[in-house]
């Protein structure tokens, strides 16, 4: 069975890994201590991939893959997976996009055919009709989501600040307002032509299975879905030249945030890891060195966090802090780059770091202990990394990590030069609470 | 592809195979100090262990006026235990690197825990020094309690907040299901580290509290560790009776419109009294609220979302508690969409008074229901979670064998018959948080309309 070794040795969740002669990547992974069986699809495409003017694009047309295709009517997708007892989304980020279902195994059939169909016969189930449908919804999503949320608008600022005009990770995913305005189904069609074919996806089976039959059932409904060339990968340059960036907006709030992003190794880096623990280190428990300065010692923070986007291309890692009351972003930000400094100049205590591998990889665990959760991960292994096997070495790799290693890695990021901080304030007019005590 | 593959037959759902049963989790009794209740399902996928201590800790149990005293103790816990400040504590939970949560309920307070198992005795310890010997220093009270007061303001910022604790408000007036679990500002102020500390020792008791464990952990280690680390815990603690609750909402307004001015969107809210957890309409409710407003596919869902555009989604719930918790529906809706969005949520539900529903939409919300149950038993702590749930509320032994054979049992008519009894139109508040300049002359078609100032606003 799947066991992972307490010591973090590389030994874990089992595998096959093929290829359908139409250039679809297929991993198998059998567990079946419950009888349910996680399918996940996902396309090497994202808002990164985007024409400039249809910034939000790639996430809508995630939208629409769940409005029906030549054979599954409207609506017809949530209707049969919530009709088995499954659960399903979809999501859109810079670099991919993905659908996922988890469904009782003796369902598999179904959740191939579902994803097939949108892979194989979507242009015939899409309509003017739907598309203005969602486009609404994705709008009302964009206004729930960020603008009619506290700090909702901060990232995609800090995006803005970081990266250059026409640079692909500059816009949100969710896009802009007015580009969302101008899809039409003419780049629908166009979209899927060139992102959406077989040899532009893997399909990750994880649960429930038995693989050699399993992988049956997959060239069964996949097999007849013809490659489609795939476009160049988009050129992403680095923005480590642009120096230190800084933005501030105001908005309807009560006290202030300070965002700060350095940027730092993306996903298929060897410094990762080392960015990743050094999140734990930083933000993640009391005990942590900017939750025990700026919440605990100094009360400058109501809280604190740190965290590095698995990106493709380019990484970011963020500390995000909100202000006490009374306490300014510029406080709050010199509060948190003084920790940052002695992080840098200083060493790492032994229990410290033993104890932010522990979170790192209980973290790991929680992420992994469902089939769900394992499909997404080995999918974003094989998209990302091209290693599917990355989903069991990442243990052996956190545990080879030093103090070392991680003083060393924020000395190289956790600088000004790579730094764009924003700072959101209280909109002038909103009012700012008292001191509570 | 084998010789007798035709290719694929595309143009129906393909045929389901024989489903596999689920073996629901056995939970075993472990012999545990003080009359604990502690119970164990082990299971050895991954080193991995989930532990849910359930204590009759809840907001319930609060004297009058101090609402937020619950959750501020269930926050205290880990601010220093024993002989080790908070700082020390910190060090020790963030060190083993296990997952430590206090949640407070109206009903109870639960501590869980989620590690890897070859931290599981340091872990219990941990557990038990929280539990038992928080010393609730005042100066980390005082920290405390300044920090909630910040978030407490800081949520006005949130008008999904602001919509959600206005709406309880409205139904339950100074009941307890009115006021947030977190208390009030008000309520917080009058707080202090005595009334926690007297809180604790009267709430924080083995007899009467109950211990769920599953993962990869045997019975026979599992009992030396609650030996060596709860041994000589003492003290027993009763439940606090249901609290009883209005039979319509306290509010006399039909609509209430908080204004923020500029909203981009309005929070819409439609609620009522709901029922308690177990009552005999228990299973038609769970089936009627699927078809309403529990799944995607659900109607007002379909309507708002899926027809007109007008949100991103719209849902629906009754929250079953010791006492009778609310029914609400939410969504989010573009502010020109306020009053037409308002109208259709009305229409649905009062659709579900006027028809039964048809053969295939109800089947569909069965089996939504039923046969999800081995996704909501697949980790360790959705096991404690689902099974503690089970004991805090009463409800049967054989709860989870049986609900599949009792919500295929629900009819048509039963499915209309529940929401006459609890939806009815005259029981419906309605709420709004949006720019009230813009919507005012919109709402006014649903009645008396109380108009408020926005909370943080100018």
């Amino acid at each position: 069975m799947a066991n992972i070794d307490p010591n973090g040795a590389p030994v874990g969740f089992p595998f096959e890994d093929h290829r359908l002669d139409n250039g679809m990547r297929v991993i198998l992974h059998q567990d079946r201590s419950t009888p349910i069986v996680a399918v996940h699809v996902m396309y090497h495409v994202g808002s990164k991939d985007e024409r400039a003017g249809l910034t939000g694009f790639a996430h809508l047309f995630e939208h629409l893959l769940f409005q029906g295709s030549e054979h599954v009517p409207r609506e017809g997708h949530f209707k049969h997976i919530q009709d088995a007892g499954g659960t399903l989304n979809g999501s859109t980020w810079f670099d991919r996009t993905n659908y996922y279902e988890t469904l009782p195994s003796n369902e598999l059939d179904l959740a191939l055919w579902l994803e097939s169909d949108r892979m194989g016969f979507f242009r015939a189930g899409i309509t003017q009709e739907k598309l203005d449908n969602q486009r609404e919804v994705v709008k009302n999503e964009r206004r729930q989501s960020y603008e009619n949320r506290p700090y909702g608008l901060a990232f995609e600022t800090v995006l803005e600040s970081a990266y250059p005009e026409r640079h692909p990770y500059r816009h949100p995913t969710i896009g802009y307002m007015p580009d969302l305005e101008e899809a039409s189904l003419e780049d629908v069609h166009g979209f899927f032509d060139r992102h959406y074919g077989p040899n532009n996806a893997v399909l990750v089976l994880a649960g429930d299975i038995e693989p050699a039959a399993a992988l049956g059932r997959v060239e069964h409904w996949f097999a007849d879905i013809p490659p489609r060339p795939v476009p160049d990968r988009v050129s992403v340059p680095s923005a480590l030249d642009r120096g230190e960036r800084r933005a501030t907006i105001d908005d309807q709030v009560q006290v202030p945030r300070v965002y700060l992003m350095f940027h730092s190794p993306p996903f298929d880096d060897p410094g990762f890891e080392a960015a990743d623990v050094l999140t734990f280190l930083l933000g993640d428990g009391k005990s942590s060195r900017l939750h025990n300065a700026l919440v605990y010692e100094q009360q400058v923070a109501a809280e604190v966090h740190a965290f590095t986007w698995p990106t493709e291309k380019v990484g970011m890692f963020f500390v995000v802090a909100t202000a006490r009351p009374g306490v300014t972003a510029e406080a709050l930000e010199t509060a948190a780059r003084d920790v940052i400094r002695d992080l840098r100049s200083g060493s790492i205590r032994a229990e410290e770091m033993e104890g932010a591998l522990n979170r790192a990889r209980r973290s790991l665990v929680g992420q992994l202990n469902a089939v769900g959760g394992r499909a997404d991960a080995f999918a974003h292994a094989v998209t990302l990394r091209d290693d599917p096997g990355y989903v069991n070495s990442v243990f052996g790799r956190y545990a080879s990590l030093t103090g070392e290693a991680v003083t060393g890695l924020a000395d190289e990021i956790l600088r000004s030069d790579r730094l764009t901080a924003v700072h959101v304030v209280p909109r002038a007019g909103t009012d700012q609470v008292a001191d509570g005590s | 592809m084998s010789p007798a593959d035709v290719g694929p037959d595309r143009a129906r759902r393909p045929e389901s195979g024989e489903p596999r049963p689920l073996r629901l989790p056995a939970f075993r009794p472990v012999q545990a100090p003080g009359g604990l209740n502690a119970r164990l399902a082990a299971r050895d996928e991954l080193p991995e262990v989930s532990l849910r201590l359930v204590l009759e800790a809840g907001a319930a149990a609060e004297p009058s006026g101090a609402a937020g005293l619950a959750e501020l103790t269930g926050r205290l816990l880990t601010e220093g235990a024993g002989s080790r400040d908070a700082v020390a504590m910190a060090r020790w939970l963030d060190r083993l690197g296990a997952g430590f949560e206090v949640s407070v309920s109206y009903d109870v307070a639960v501590l869980s825990t989620h590690l890897l198992s070859d931290v599981l005795d340091e872990a219990v310890e941990f557990l038990a020094a929280v539990t038992r010997d928080a010393r609730f220093d005042g100066e980390e009270f005082e920290r405390l309690r300044s920090e909630r007061l910040d978030e407490i303001s800081r949520e006005l910022d949130e008008p999904a907040i602001v919509a959600d604790h206005a709406l309880i408000s409205a139904i339950y007036a100074d009941g307890l299901y009115g006021r947030p679990i977190r208390g009030t500002d008000a309520s917080i102020r009058r707080v202090d580290d005595e009334m926690v500390r007297d809180f604790h020792s009267r709430r924080y008791a083995p007899d009467g509290a109950l211990l769920l464990a599953c993962g990869d952990v045997s019975v026979h280690t599992l009992t030396e560790s609650l030996g060596r680390h709860f041994g000589g815990w003492t003290g027993s603690c009763e439940r606090e009776p249901a609290p009883s609750v209005p039979a319509s909402p306290a509010t006399r307004a039909a609509m209430i419109l908080i204004d923020r001015p500029g909203s981009p969107q309005s929070e819409l809210r439609v609620g009522t009294v709901g029922v308690p957890h177990g009552t005999e309409d228990h299973y038609a409710i769970i089936v009627a609220n699927a078809i309403l407003g529990g799944l995607f596919n659900s109607r007002i869902n379909m309507n708002l979302r899926e027809d007109k555009g007008w949100t991103y989604g719209a849902r629906s719930f009754f929250r079953f508690r010791r006492g009778a918790g609310p029914f609400v529906t939410k969504t989010a809706v573009e502010t020109a969409a306020t009053g037409p969005a308002l109208e259709e949520t009305l229409a649905e539900i009062a659709r579900m008074r006027e028809e039964p529903p048809g053969e295939e939409e109800l089947l569909l919300a069965k089996h939504a229901l039923t046969l999800s149950l081995p996704l909501q038993f697949e980790t360790p702590a959705q096991v404690t979670s689902r099974v503690s749930r089970q004991l805090i509320f009463d409800l049967p032994a054989d709860y989870w064998e049986a609900y599949r054979g009792r919500i295929d049992a629900i009819t048509p008519e039963e499915v209309r018959d529940v929401c006459r009894r609890y939806l009815s139109e005259d029981r419906l508040v309605l709420l709004a948080v949006t720019d009230a300049d813009a919507v005012e002359a919109e709402v006014e078609r649903f009645g008396e309309v109380e108009r408020r100032d926005s909370p943080s606003g100018p």
